[in-house]
């Protein structure tokens, strides 16, 4: 065991309670806030010495000097003599730490007198609870760090119960942007769960939406690990390297040419999957992309007429000039302006009681959605699609939406996650607990503003995504600006670097002011925990992801720039056929549209067949190549006769 | 020295719970409260004194005198006591007296206590036996007969004594109506038997303080700076690593012009070395220092004396002592009242006591 560093103290002033105790150390004590104790009782309790354990929360130093004028004196007021003096005043170290767990934890009682030590790896286990859920052959523990503290080094375990449902779930991280620690640990905690969540739990994936920079681009890519993340690794039970199964997915850009991705780079396109989604899917979600006054109850009705009776059906009215069906939002704008051209003609207000204006206005807004998401909606209806139903267990998903639009980002958001929460209540998702990574919750779910779709969809996972196993992560850089309910439902909240204005918003008033100075000044890689099984918050260092970081996967794989269309070609299929050339692309498409190209080129990426290059020339038309007509013979001009009077 | 006043505390009621079994008459004395003994020192009175530093006093500005001078003490040692009437029988004090003391030694530049020698708390009874005679008849009753016969009268007594305090357990008995040099025995006065309580006590602390500087003496481990004088142990008072340091001045070793030259110290400024000597003393070497400026303040506002042993060299000796005192005026001793000539390691001494006492 070792020595004693401290012994607690209680004085009428500043009594001792069930939840909180005093005691000092000596000055050069190896104890600092967020460092965790144990208090050894003198008397049993029932029998049984108490054990008390504990966390610093706020530290006192002070010396027996009872006015500052007393040390302008004793130096005739020249700081600079101040060195000269034989003896240092008497100085106290005087510690504050709020309880973690008593042994026996009834009956619960103030703290008693005893000797202080600092906690050894198996008491901080014992101090926050992790052996419930550590047991051989019940583990269900997940590294998120490793707790430091005078020599002390304990792996920090999360219960995948707690982080992952049933019994609680979510994630929340809160940290100041630019230091990478938001990204950082969601890459590292991915890492930890894969390897450590229990096989009989089942399978787990993880879906995760970059919503900017390149951070989350290079997964599947080595990063740099020094040496002292390296150890941190072996300690934690996670080998240092990037992750396995990674697949990404983004659209286009409005051009349609490349993909609008950091990760657009020729060498990682193998495991990129374009994001396209025709008119059927957008409808769908037409009210993420329709604001309130668009959406009022008349145009809610068209749309849903719409949705029911016109896509994808053989439709047909005694005003339409022809048989109508409607797959792409092309076909959607032909069979408007036939309905709108009929009612003309019969110089009618309504139709089917829809009124003109109406019908106008839902047009409008529509054929203007495809504007609105180009390169993410088609026109001609072609849908590349996440795997739904074939999830694989460990993967990771990532979606690239960082330079979109708000809308399409909006238009993703809403629709991946109503498609997970739909496979997911039918078990049919192929894994069984899904993790969604949402970062910026600042803009989808903010405390205050308008009740967007996308922030209903985020309360309904927090609030009932565990039942599914759908289990949200997200992170942000003011918490207090995120609606309550969000991060409320969030059974465990990870704080790196804090802003101190946010500091000092009410949300964190439970913290001491030591810990929360802590917080304002925590290192790159060090996180605070609240896990529902620690009754107070756990500082902990992870290691750095070993993965290649945004910046460092953008020098080495430079964003693709914007190409002629063949050349566009060519990139997005020579990872299926490594044999195409340039030529070959030119020469199949030369007689085509842009459209028809883009259109092609789509079919072939969706389908990935065997024969790239014939499947691909297969999807153009038959073009017959022009060819010079011959030369008609000129007849021999008759001379006329010379008695011709008429030239004949 | 320490003089302290606190509330009544768990050992005084323990004491007072055991006494009234011997004495059941006996009142408790409520609110009892620690004897503020300071004022009851001897009478000022001045003394002549030999001079060993040249053949007149006079004042000596204390050589290299700088902000960056090192003090030569290695530890503090000073003692502390607490009086307390606990209670009365028919007008007799019943005493509790506490006496500590404490070397507490300076490791890079914090002090720290003494390993070798632990502090010493005495918590003690003082008690007039001659006028408690059912307490004395108690004694002998239960342990007169074992002693009966075996040795002188005042042999029996000290193991009656004894055996009594070990069956109060907590407290030793120190009988204070004992005979006086002359034979004299105390009056039956209560403030003559309480006064006589008190001077028991103070040499119960000086006891124990000395037995303290004995043992630094012993140990040979540097200078150790002494609260108070150095002459009643001849170990200590011979021992060059023992200098005392006094801040009452209720005895004055000058007369006439000597003693207007001491009253005219300035800051930085020493008398010269004279010999203090008595019947009850051992012989030491002391001189008086000058550690503040006293414009503005009583002419003894930062005016020690000190005690060393006698030596070779007594010029030199004593402006290197000085020095040291000197170098020990910072950190100021506040907020305690006599800051103007105590150390910090004085002060620091003191409170580790009243902690531990």
């Amino acid at each position: 065991m070792s020595e004693a560093l401290g012994r607690v103290v209680a004085t009428e002033r500043r009594p001792n309670t069930p939840h909180e105790f005093h005691f000092w150390t000596a000055i050069d004590s190896p104890v600092g806030i967020g460092t965790i104790v144990r208090v050894d009782g003198t008397n049993p309790v029932d029998g049984q010495i108490p054990h008390i354990y504990g966390i610093i929360v706020e530290g006192f130093s002070y010396t027996d000097l009872q006015t500052p004028m007393h040390d302008v004196l004793g130096h005739d007021g020249l700081p600079t003599t101040a060195g000269y003096a034989a003896t240092d005043r008497a100085e106290i170290r005087l510690y504050t730490a709020a309880v973690l767990r008593q042994m026996p934890e009834e009956p619960l009682q103030p703290v008693p007198m005893g000797q202080v030590f600092l906690a050894e790896e198996a008491d901080v286990q014992v101090a926050l609870r992790m052996d419930s859920y550590l047991r051989d052959g019940s583990n269900t523990g997940i590294p998120i760090g490793v707790y430091r503290a005078g020599g002390t080094e304990a792996v920090i375990y999360l219960d995948a119960d707690f982080l992952l449902g049933p019994e609680a779930a979510h994630l929340n991280i809160t940290g100041v942007s630019g230091l990478a620690t938001k990204t950082s640990a969601v890459e590292w905690l991915l890492a930890s769960m894969f390897k450590h969540f229990p096989e009989e739990k089942g399978s787990i994936a993880a879906v995760c939406f970059n919503v900017k920079g390149p951070d989350l681009c290079y997964l599947d890519q080595p990063g740099k690990i020094e040496k002292s993340d390296e150890a941190l690794y072996e300690k934690l039970g996670v080998e240092p390297k990037p992750f396995e199964s990674v697949e990404y997915f983004a659209p286009y850009t409005a051009k349609g040419l490349a993909l609008n991705t950091f990760r657009n780079n020729e060498a990682l396109l193998d495991n990129v999957t374009p994001l396209t989604w025709g008119l059927r899917e957008v409808l769908q979600f037409a009210e993420v992309l329709l604001n309130r006054d668009d959406i009022d109850a008349k145009a809610d009705a068209l749309i849903d007429f719409i949705v029911q009776n016109v896509v994808d059906k053989e439709f047909s009215d005694p005003i339409l000039s022809k048989k109508h069906m409607v797959q792409s939002f092309a076909d959607l704008d032909a069979w408007f302006r036939d309905v709108l051209q009929g009612m003309e003609r019969k110089d009618g207000e309504s139709w089917r009681t829809h009124h003109v204006a109406t019908i106008r206005k839902v047009r409008n807004r529509l054929s203007n959605i495809s504007t609105r998401c180009a390169g993410l909606v088609t026109d001609s209806g072609a849908v590349s699609d996440l795997p739904f139903g074939s999830f694989e267990d460990r993967t990771v998903y990532v979606v690239d939406v960082a330079n979109l639009e708000e809308d399409a980002q909006d238009l993703i958001f809403a629709r991946i996650v109503s498609k997970l929460r739909e496979h997911l209540e039918r078990r049919d998702l192929g894994v069984k607990h899904l993790v969604v990574f949402v970062d910026e919750l600042n803009k989808y779910a903010p405390g205050d503003g308008p009740d967007t779709y996308v922030r209903k969809m985020l309360l309904d996972i927090a609030e009932r995504g565990r039942y599914l196993g759908l289990v949200l992560f997200s992170a942000q850089q003011f918490r207090s600006q995120v609606h309550r309910r969000v991060v409320g439902n969030s059974g465990t909240s990870l704080f790196g670097r804090m802003d101190p204005d946010e500091l000092s918003t009410p949300g964190y008033s439970v913290l001491s002011p030591a810990t929360r100075t802590r917080l304002a000044t925590l290192e790159k890689g060090q996180l605070m925990i609240r896990h529902p099984h620690f009754t107070q918050p756990i500082f902990v260092r992870f290691p750095r992801p070993a993965v290649m970081q945004g910046r460092e996967g953008s020098e080495r794989y430079p964003q693709a720039s914007d190409v002629s269309l063949e050349a566009a070609i060519l990139r997005a299929l020579r990872p299926l056929d490594p044999t195409i050339t340039l030529p070959w692309v030119q020469e199949i498409t030369a007689l085509y549209t842009q459209d028809e190209v883009l259109r092609a080129r789509n079919a072939t990426l969706l389908a990935r067949p065997d024969n790239v290059k014939a499947y691909f020339a297969s999807q153009f038309r038959k073009i017959i190549p022009a060819q010079a007509a011959p030369r008609p013979m000129a007849g021999s001009i008759k001379s006329a006769p010379e008695n011709d009077p008429y030239g004949f | 020295m320490l003089v302290s006043n606190s509330s009544p505390d768990a050992s005084s009621r323990a004491a007072i719970r055991m006494l009234k079994e011997w004495l059941p008459g006996a009142s408790e004395v409520e609110g009892s409260a620690d004897l503020d003994i300071s004022a009851r020192s001897e009478q000022p009175q001045l003394r002549s004194a030999e001079i060993i530093e040249g053949s007149t006093l006079r004042a000596r500005k204390v050589p290299d005198v700088t902000p960056g001078m090192v003090s030569g003490f290695g530890a503090f040692l000073d003692g502390a006591q607490r009086v307390r009437v606990i209670g009365r029988d028919v007008g007799v004090p019943l005493v509790l007296g506490t006496t500590s003391a404490a070397v507490r030694v300076r490791v890079d530049r914090r002090l720290i206590t003494w390993a070798l020698e632990p502090p010493r708390v005495e918590q003690k009874l003082y008690l007039p036996l001659r006028y408690l005679p059912s307490v004395a008849e108690a004694l002998r009753a239960s342990y007169g007969r074992k002693y009966a016969g075996n040795g002188t009268t005042e042999q029996v007594a000290s193991h009656l004594l004894e055996a009594y305090s070990r069956q109060l357990q907590q407290f030793e008995v120190i009988d204070t109506s004992t005979a006086d040099e002359s034979g004299n025995f105390p009056s039956e006065h209560p403030a003559v038997l309480l006064e006589r309580a008190i001077r028991t006590v103070d040499r119960q602390r000086d006891a124990l303080e000395d037995a303290l500087a004995e043992a630094w003496c012993a140990s040979a481990a540097g200078p150790v700076f002494i609260d108070g004088g150095i002459g009643r142990s001849e170990r200590v008072a011979s021992s060059a690593n023992a200098i005392g340091v006094i801040k009452s001045h209720f005895t004055l070793y000058v007369e006439g012009e000597a003693l207007k030259t001491v009253v005219d110290l300035t800051r930085g400024e020493r008398s010269s070395v004279f010999e203090v000597s008595s019947r009850s003393r051992n012989t030491v070497l002391s001189w008086y220092l000058r550690l503040r400026d006293p414009v503005g303040h009583d002419v003894f506002w930062g005016l020690v004396r000190i005690e060393m042993s006698q030596c070779d060299n007594p010029t030199e000796r004593a402006d290197e002592i000085s020095r040291w005192v000197l170098a020990e005026k910072s950190p100021l001793a506040l907020p305690d009242g006599r800051w103007d000539k105590m150390s910090y390691g004085i002060r620091d001494c003191e409170e580790f006591l009243r902690a531990i006492s």
